[in-house]
């Protein structure tokens, strides 16, 4: 395979999706007057999670750089062979490498914009020592059972799903399905339906938790705004964890037909020392999007832990 | 060699048990256990979390062995019309990669292209879909 | 079942809906039985039913109704429903969990509560299946007030029940949903699979819309149940609980 760079298209796709931020084109509406948020959409983007500490407090590139600093992360690094890096399938074989998808502009130098320096805020001193014992005792026992295991390698949920929906390695796209009175978010990874109601109705008993919380959507204008409450409290080895008691908000708004932006906060005194922020763009993309079947898929697991046990029945 | 996911690292090396999902990789298969195989297509599975290509492979000492290949996720190949007829079985194929650090017979799949030089897939040099 | 009233419009399936039938135990006529194991008690125990076949029962050929058999004997642990794998189609209709139907021109979403499984009818731009999947591949369409929709690229890997019935991946399943009235549908579902049955078959059933106000259901995604039925025996032996086999009950170790 030979290393290659974003091609002229990609620089062209920079330039149409700044022009879209414009809002100077007619969004779509649904038949009671609402933005239609319907369609898939590509949530790939090179915006960091947090931003590089080099980088301070700069908050926004300009769009100059960042053309420079997507192309820069888009390039295709060639792995050695014999290299630890090169234990792995080639990513761009299989279309998953983010060149290969559409990206929205982002001239954000970070996904977090509160805190002001863009990076997640420190954990209570309470939630940082208690992820310190959770991290010690996993290390002794990372392959004792299957519920060690991570979340996502137990195919139940990703890092990302959140709420707050982040972007991801790969298959970083999404589907909406919208009616009168449900919006349905579906990530192509792991491909579980947020059902949001849009009445704006109570949250569900606290004493029930889901991994994906309880969400609530309500109209502010043409933003949907979401909160969603009710999460486990669960980890496995999810870092970081969210209290049982945390709130998180998000705002859809449709900025253009070809884009929408996704802000949300997340507020969580018993795990963050101050609420913390985040934004990116979503860009409009086709489909279908194919069934994303994890669990009934998982050889993966199983490898591990035969291996695990096939290892200890070696050394006694 | 292939294509490293740059991205990954940088998008999610701050939420360390995300970048975790890969030392998966790392505790399965052993760097020094480089391989090529050549070998038939008996099975494809287009599945997640991975795909799973299963190959027949004589050996050097003419014993058949059953490999299955670890690759990607297929839904961008689908979305790129790719089907579960483009590797029929019966097709002969080159693998190179790393094998499994419990002597399994199973690999991940670092290059695979057909016997003829052909990528089964995108080969890495495919223009990106937009 | 009540025939269908005609109607003037599109027919609007939107809301939450259910089966309440014991089908999702066998599909054929049967008596009340032990379950699959007797640590549940009554609990456990199925329900007779005088079955949703057209027909009495299901038509399979020899060496199929002998692997129906296997299965049934197996199904304690080879039910894939007790894996919180995916449940197909037609089965996802029937189980025992509310399912949620989004309407759209374009779309037909449904979203199951049991492994929080979804399917997409085409409802235009209809495409072949280009990959076998759990959940298949769905085209539909309207007939006067009735939803038809085919569905076909099912991986042969799921049960119709928790009997052990169960199609091929060449299996081509029609199903047809009826409003008869604003809270009920009837369903029905034709197989089509020469590979297993002898004849195509049709099983029907009417579905309940959930009334109560703010109808929902709450998530079911269920992998962390099945856990230890499928990957207890690669447990690691262990002097001291320190929570791996889940004491808590809390779904995982910490």
């Amino acid at each position: 395979m030979t290393s290659f760079t974003v091609r002229a298209a990609g620089l062209a796709l920079v330039l149409v999706s700044l022009h879209a931020g414009a809002q100077d084109e007619a969004i779509p509406r649904t038949g009671n007057g609402k933005p239609d948020f319907q369609g898939y959409w590509s949530m790939t983007t090179v915006t960091p999670f947090e931003r590089p500490v080099s980088l301070g407090d700069k908050a926004f590139f300009t769009p100059e750089e960042f053309a420079a600093f997507e192309a820069e992360r888009l390039e295709v690094e060639e792995t050695v062979q014999g290299t630890q890096a090169d234990v792995h399938y080639g990513f761009d074989d299989y279309g998953l490498h983010p060149s290969q998808n559409v990206r929205a502009t982002n001239l954000r130098t970070s996904i977090i914009y509160e805190p002001a320096n863009g990076r997640l805020p420190d954990m209570t001193p309470e939630a940082a020592a208690m992820r310190a014992e959770k991290q010690a005792w996993y290390a002794e026992h990372a392959t004792d059972s299957a519920k060690n295991r991570m979340l996502q390698e137990r195919c139940i949920v990703w890092p990302h799903n959140g709420p707050p929906m982040l972007p991801t390695g790969y298959n970083n796209n999404a589907k909406v399905i919208q009616t009168a009175d449900h919006l349905v978010f579906m990530q192509e990874m792991m491909q579980d339906p947020r059902i949001i109601p849009l009445d704006g109705r109570d949250p569900v008993a606290a004493s029930i938790g889901q991994w994906y919380g309880h969400s609530v959507g309500q109209w502010d204008g043409d933003t949907l705004v979401v909160t969603t409450t009710n999460f486990t409290g669960l980890t496995g080895r999810q870092i970081p964890t969210f209290s049982t008691d945390a709130v998180v908000t998000e705002r859809f708004t449709l900025e253009s037909p070809e884009t929408i932006l996704y802000q949300f906060t997340v507020e969580d005194p018993a795990t963050f020392v101050s609420h913390w922020s985040g934004e990116f763009r979503m860009q409009k993309t086709t489909g279908p999007m194919f069934e994303y079947a994890c669990h009934e898929g998982n050889y993966g697991i199983v490898d591990v832990l035969s291996a695990a046990r096939a290892a200890e029945q070696e050394t006694p | 060699m292939h294509s490293r996911l740059l991205i990954a690292t940088l998008v999610l090396g701050l939420l360390p048990a995300a970048s975790q999902a890969h030392h998966a990789f790392a505790s399965s298969f052993d760097v020094n256990l480089p391989l090529e195989l050549h070998g038939t297509v008996t099975r494809v599975e287009l599945i997640n979390p991975h795909s799973w290509i299963h190959i027949d492979v004589v050996n050097d000492e003419g014993v058949t062995e059953s490999w299955r290949i670890e690759g990607g996720s297929p839904n961008a190949l689908f979305r790129n019309g790719i089907t579960k007829n483009s590797i029929p079985v019966g097709s002969e194929l080159i693998i190179t990669g790393y094998g499994a650090r419990d002597g399994t017979l199973r690999a991940v799949g670092a290059n695979i292209t057909f016997a003829d030089g052909r990528p089964v897939f995108f080969g890495g040099t495919k223009a990106p879909e937009e | 079942m009540p025939a269908a009233a005609a109607a003037a419009t599109t027919p609007d399936l939107n809301g939450v809906w259910q089966a309440m039938t014991p089908a999702y135990w066998d599909l054929e006529p049967h008596a009340a039985r032990q379950g699959a194991t007797e640590i549940l008690g009554a609990i456990g125990a199925v329900p007779p039913h005088k079955g949703i076949i057209d027909g009495g029962t299901i038509p399979y050929l020899p060496e199929a109704l002998a692997r129906r058999d296997a299965n049934f004997a197996m199904r304690r642990t080879e039910d894939p429903e007790a894996k919180c794998f995916r449940p197909g189609v037609p089965r996802a209709t029937y189980m025992p969990y509310p399912f949620q139907i989004f309407q759209t021109d374009e779309e037909i979403f449904i979203a199951y509560q049991y492994a929080m499984a979804t399917r997409s009818i085409a409802m235009t731009d209809h495409m072949d299946a280009p990959f076998d999947s759990w959940m298949g591949w769905s085209n539909g369409h309207w007939e006067d007030n009735t939803l038809v929709v085919e569905v076909s690229g099912l991986n042969g890997q799921t049960w119709l029940d928790r009997a052990g019935n169960f199609t091929s991946a060449n299996a081509r399943i029609t199903e047809r949903y009826t409003p008869i009235d604003a809270d009920h549908l009837v369903y029905e579902a034709t197989i089509d699979d020469p590979d297993t049955f002898s004849r195509p078959w049709t099983l029907s059933l009417p579905l309940y819309r959930h009334i109560q106000d703010e109808p929902e259901f709450l998530e079911f995604k269920c992998v962390e149940f099945a856990e230890e039925l499928m990957y207890g025996h690669l447990t690691k032996p262990s002097d001291t609980d320190n929570g791996v086999n889940d004491a808590n009950g809390d779904s995982t170790n910490d």
